[in-house]
């Protein structure tokens, strides 16, 4: 099964349970539009590829835990030289529990997958999140900084994976009078290879219009 | 020989009398004076029932104690072959007391003869009236029992402490007991001022004209039910309305400048440098602009409309109980209550 697959099952899971849960005290879902940067980097060269992706996010929130499923798919073509295409696939399942209102704290998978004609790169992390969330303008504009560390990371490629960290900074405008509120993020994350074979860094700006109701 | 029997008899009286001044209350003359009538000493115990009667105290007979005496009075007296100072006795009693009858095993037929004799021929009545009585709705009413010592008319008013009359209660004969209502109200139907009243029962003799009354002091009061408090203000459930300014903004720029920087330094901290692309700096923009514009419009404090539409539904609702609770009032001020309190009653001759 591919990472591809993984990751649409997982969200599509978790998408179809909030919308099911008729005891739902709030439920939320986004759709999201990614500028994508990736370069991956090894010993004395590298490549860098760059593209668009598209994903959306589901949210059940019950009290002070949340449940989260997202999912990304985007096409990266190289920045130089004439190297075929890839795809890229991200989708995560996270667990969050809020201990106090202005912090978060998340764990969960998250599966990656690069997907080119000729083979496919799936890497899997479960993750260990911490967002911290702060007003700008009270119930308007809501600030958040997250990172999260890779307490266990794999990939199907030699010499196996070496651990994965990133962060993410960004905006929350929630409209006045309506269940919608845009999000502005810059997310960026890097993976490694084992003996530092290889990293590979995303970094991403996003645009995401979310939908909530209670 | 016959005076040395008055002279006898003088020193047994003085005797009588001389333990009688002995004793200081009525109780104790009326006690001395049933010992003597025990005795046969009439004329002792005729003087002690006197003396207990018209002694004012202290401590003053009771009314049983009083109709005690006077039976025994009336009995000596006839013993003493004084019938009508008998009748006298028992009329007394009979006003005091138009239900009380001689024992039948303490006193001899001709003793309840008499009685029986001056009973029919008494015209009195004797009221018992509840010390309060509260008239609060249409139904409730002053109960008065009346009790007759004989078969006769009688006319119940109620009166104003000026004599004047104001509401004719009942008009009618009366023989054993009668009860009589009276609602607080006048014959025009309006409940009657705060102020002191009189139950007057008048009883007629055979041609018609008053031999006696029966006088019940009324005191009423106009009661008004104790208002009810308003709800507390609902300040505790209050939330602020508007964001402090200063601080607000303060915070506001330094939380937008923190995330720019964070954005800025996050290819740095999280990709060893190896990142950093241009389009972050969107990222960057929005934050420095929210922080600044925030920090700019906040300079004074602004409105928070979820809180003021909270505060609305709150005082709303505050203000909805509120008029309750002053319409409630207001109908209770609508409300008249009388509170009818009597005393004891008197009895009269008639004019």
């Amino acid at each position: 099964m591919s990472a591809r697959v993984v990751a649409l099952v997982l969200a599509g899971a978790l998408v179809a349970s909030p919308l099911a849960a008729q005891v739902a005290r709030f439920a939320g879902a986004d759709g999201r539009i990614y500028r994508v940067r990736f370069r991956s980097a090894v010993q004395g060269g590298g490549e860098a590829r760059s593209g668009f992706a598209a994903g959306a996010q589901a949210r059940f929130v019950r009290g002070r835990v949340t449940l989260e499923a997202s999912y990304a798919q985007g096409r990266l073509t190289a920045a130089t030289g004439s190297a075929a295409p890839l795809s890229l696939v991200d989708g995560s399942l996270a667990f969050a529990f809020r201990p106090k209102p202005w912090l978060v704290l998340k764990t969960g998978p998250h599966l990656r997958g690069y997907v080119a004609p000729s083979a496919t790169e799936r890497w899997v992390f479960w993750e260990a999140r911490a967002r911290g969330e702060s007003a700008i303008v009270p119930y308007v504009l809501e600030a958040h900084l997250e990172g999260w560390v890779a307490l266990a990371s794999g990939v199907n490629v030699d010499p196996g994976a070496g651990g994965a960290h990133g962060g993410e900074a960004g905006l929350t405008l929630r409209l006045p009078q309506l269940p919608f509120s845009v999000r502005l993020a810059y997310a960026v994350d890097r993976a490694k290879l084992a003996n530092d074979a290889r990293s590979e860094t995303v970094e991403a700006v996003f645009l995401g219009i979310t939908y909530s109701r209670r | 020989m016959r005076i040395r029997a008055t002279f006898l008899a003088l020193a047994v009286l003085t005797v009588s009398l001389a333990r009688a001044a002995r004793a200081q209350s009525p109780a104790e003359q009326l006690a001395l004076g049933i010992r003597a009538y025990g005795d046969l000493e009439y004329d002792t115990a005729a003087a002690l029932f006197r003396a207990a009667l018209a002694l004012p105290g202290p401590p003053p007979l009771t009314d049983a104690e009083r109709a005690r005496a006077l039976v025994h009075l009336g009995a000596t007296e006839l013993f003493r072959e004084r019938r009508d100072a008998a009748a006298a006795a028992f009329q007394a009693l009979l006003v005091l007391e138009p239900r009380y009858r001689p024992d039948q095993l303490v006193f001899p037929p001709e003793v309840s003869g008499l009685f029986e004799e001056v009973r029919l021929g008494t015209r009195a009545v004797a009221a018992t009236v509840p010390p309060i009585t509260r008239i609060d709705a249409a139904g409730d009413q002053v109960i008065v029992w009346l009790y007759a010592t004989s078969y006769h008319q009688i006319e119940v008013a109620v009166l104003h402490a000026n004599g004047v009359r104001f509401r004719s209660v009942y008009a009618g004969g009366v023989g054993d007991s009668l009860q009589v209502l009276w609602d607080g109200r006048t014959d025009t139907g309006a409940l009657v001022e705060a102020g002191s009243y009189y139950l007057d029962v008048d009883s007629r003799g055979i041609d018609g004209r008053v031999v006696r009354s029966l006088v019940v002091p009324l005191t009423v009061e106009r009661v008004h039910l104790d208002a009810l408090p308003l709800p507390p203000p609902p300040d505790a459930l209050m939330v602020p309305e508007r964001v402090a300014a200063g601080g607000t903004g303060v915070r506001a720029l330094a939380t937008g400048l923190a995330g720019a920087v964070a954005v800025l330094a996050l290819p740095a901290v999280m990709a060893g440098g190896s990142g950093g692309m241009v389009e972050r700096l969107a990222v960057v923009g929005a934050f420095g602009m929210g922080g600044l514009a925030t920090f700019l419009s906040q300079r004074h404090t602004q409105p928070i409309p979820e809180n003021i539409a909270v505060n609305r539904e709150v005082r709303l609702a505050w203000q909805r109980q509120a008029d309750a609770v002053i319409a409630a009032n207001a109908a209770k001020r609508q409300e008249v209550h009388l509170l009818v309190r009597a005393g004891t009653p008197r009895t009269g001759q008639g004019p």
